[in-house]
């Protein structure tokens, strides 16, 4: 009986067991030189960043005048950063939409020439974004401000919102758009009442990875936002960011108070970023699971 | 006939009042018909003159002409790639969704030309409704939804009032209120593919159409539902013009009254061979390849 189930299935011969073991091993190991960046980044800024993080003062004090003194927090960048950041949300992720629904749905010569310009800034280095805006209204305003960063922002988040947005919408099963239209629904009460609740987790996957991006950035902010060391909430004013206050105390990294500051305040940018993250991935997984249990 | 090379048909919105007219002159073949169908005991719906179609520069189909009767179930049946899904598409302009496809000829519903470029092809698309081959409800909305949101974006229905009347009683006339009553706020994805069908055509009648374009819509089904299916039009054809595209002889014979045979012709374009009352045609058609497709012999 053995002898004959041998001969029905072929035992796999040893040279082919060890070629699979083989790439078994090198897919791990390229998986944890992968990863290795990864903790390494985090937990040098997590074991540098967490004692200035813990103290109650770094989040709700401004830095001090002077850098090399001790105390104070990055209050002022932390409202600055979400401020800024929201308010480019609020520019961009509506444009993006809206671009990503007109080449879908529209199409021809004016979408095609709207998506190779987002694709061109999607590739503009962020620094010539922030001299773009400096030149266009800091320049006429006379002044720095935070709606000037804003603008740069929203300029670096467009293309990612867009991108992702109008591949979302691309995926919209066939047999479902042609329903659609065969229900007679005109072309935007389709993509809005059925196409976007379809693609929703992916639309918002791509607004998070926007904001993920525009929080991040320092460059569009160096010649708009500026930077300043008080508390402000108005937007005319220069405003201070969390990269920004990484980039000026990094730069002042010889005192310890400093370098302390640069690196709780990269701690506290990366928990914001993830917390985002989380947040997205839940609210989309909680809806995906109400639409499938409805 | 028109040469391939004939630029495609010109689509224009529709005013409401040029909307209106049409439904007036409508009425008004409607009025005439009704006589006519006293003379030779033949209401027609659906006329087909010279009908070709193409994706690209490839003809699919070639100079359909037919008839098609009002209050009857029209079965199109014949071997793959005889054009039987584009012809059914071109009945409601949904063939020219496509990017590349274009057709030329004439379709007229109740005397009015279709492609009249007055019309808007979404009001032709709410008057003439589709089902499709594979089921396919809108997955994020509820059983519910699935029913009243077409209607009530088209303006059809309004206040929750009305719109509970129509769910309920287009899920019935879909032989699936009993099923789902007590689940209306389910996904409309969560049903079986046989309960998704019909959840599709109670979705289309809530449009309050007058013809109902089938293709395949049991193909994707096991045979309870598809039985299921085929019930509910019969109960349907009182009030509508059924159009269905099946693959299947025996359904084709159990639920039509007319059939058209379609074939593929040397030009690999679908071609109308016969189309004659559906005994006839099975027992005693006229032409011999219409007599080996029915007997089995290719195809």
């Amino acid at each position: 009986m053995a002898s004959d189930a041998v001969v029905v299935f072929a035992p796999t011969s040893r040279w082919r067991r060890r070629k699979a073991n083989l790439f078994a091993f090198l897919a791990a190991f390229a998986f944890v030189l992968a990863l290795i960046p990864l903790v390494a980044v985090f937990g040098y800024i997590f074991v540098n960043g967490i004692h200035s993080l813990l103290s109650v003062d770094f989040l709700i004090q401004d830095p001090p005048a002077d850098l090399s003194a001790t105390g104070g927090g990055v209050r002022n960048a932390l409202i600055g950063t979400l401020e800024m950041t929201g308010l480019a949300s609020l520019i961009a992720v509506p444009i993006g939409l809206a671009v990503a629904i007109f080449a879908i749905e529209v199409g021809g010569g004016l979408a095609r020439g709207a998506r190779f310009l987002i694709d061109v800034l999607a590739g503009l280095p962020s620094i010539v974004v922030g001299i773009f805006v400096y030149a266009s209204v800091v320049v006429t305003q006379g002044h720095f401000s935070g709606l000037a960063g804003s603008l740069a922002l929203a300029i670096v988040m467009l293309p990612v919102v867009t991108v992702s947005a109008e591949e979302i919408l691309r995926l919209t099963p066939r047999p479902i758009a042609e329903g659609a239209r065969a229900l007679g629904l005109a072309r935007w009460r389709a993509v809005l009442s059925v196409f976007v609740p379809i693609g929703l987790s992916g639309i918002v996957t791509g607004i998070l990875l926007g904001v993920s991006r525009a929080i991040g950035e320092t460059a569009p902010l160096i010649f708009t936002s500026l930077g300043n060391n008080f508390f402000t909430l108005d937007i005319n004013q220069p405003m201070q960011a969390l990269p920004l206050l990484i980039y000026r105390n990094a730069l002042n990294s010889g005192f310890a108070t400093a370098r302390d500051r640069a690196f709780g305040a990269a701690l506290l940018l990366i928990i914001i970023v993830f917390g985002f993250n989380l947040v997205g991935r839940w609210l989309t997984a909680r809806r995906r699971l109400a639409g499938s249990s409805r | 006939m028109t040469a391939p090379s004939d630029q495609p048909r010109a689509t224009m919105s529709l005013s409401p009042a040029t909307l209106q007219g049409l439904e007036a002159r409508a009425a008004a073949v409607d009025e005439s018909d009704v006589t006519a169908t006293q003379a030779d005991d033949v209401d027609l719906a659906i006329t087909v003159r010279d009908l070709s179609a193409w994706y690209g520069a490839r003809r699919v189909i070639r100079d359909v002409s037919m008839d098609i009767r009002a209050n009857a179930i029209t079965a199109i049946i014949g071997p793959s790639g005889s054009g039987k899904s584009t012809l059914l598409r071109c009945l409601d302009r949904m063939h020219e969704v496509v990017p590349g496809a274009r057709s030329s000829g004439t379709v007229s519903y109740q005397g009015v030309d279709i492609y009249d470029p007055r019309i808007e092809p979404a009001a032709v698309r709410r008057t003439i409704g589709m089902v499709f081959q594979q089921p396919n409800p809108f997955p994020t909305m509820s059983i519910y939804d699935n029913v009243a949101a077409p209607a009530r974006f088209n303006g059809l229905v309004k206040g929750k009032a009305a719109q509970d009347e129509l769910v309920e009683r287009c899920l019935r006339q879909a032989a699936l209120w009993d099923e789902v009553k007590d689940k209306l706020g389910h996904g409309g994805t969560s049903l079986s593919g046989g309960q998704q069908q019909r959840l599709c055509i109670a979705r289309t009648l809530a449009l309050q159409p007058k013809v109902l374009l089938m293709d395949e819509p049991c193909s994707a089904l096991d045979p309870i539902a598809t039985l299921q299916v085929e019930e509910l039009m019969s109960t349907l054809k009182a009030d509508y013009t059924i159009i269905i595209v099946t693959h299947n002889m025996q359904q084709a014979s159990r639920v039509s009254d007319v059939t058209a045979f379609f074939n593929m012709g040397e030009d690999r374009a679908g071609y109308l061979v016969e189309s004659d009352a559906t005994r006839t045609l099975f027992t005693n058609p006229k032409n011999q390849l219409t007599e080996d497709y029915v007997s089995g012999r290719f195809g």
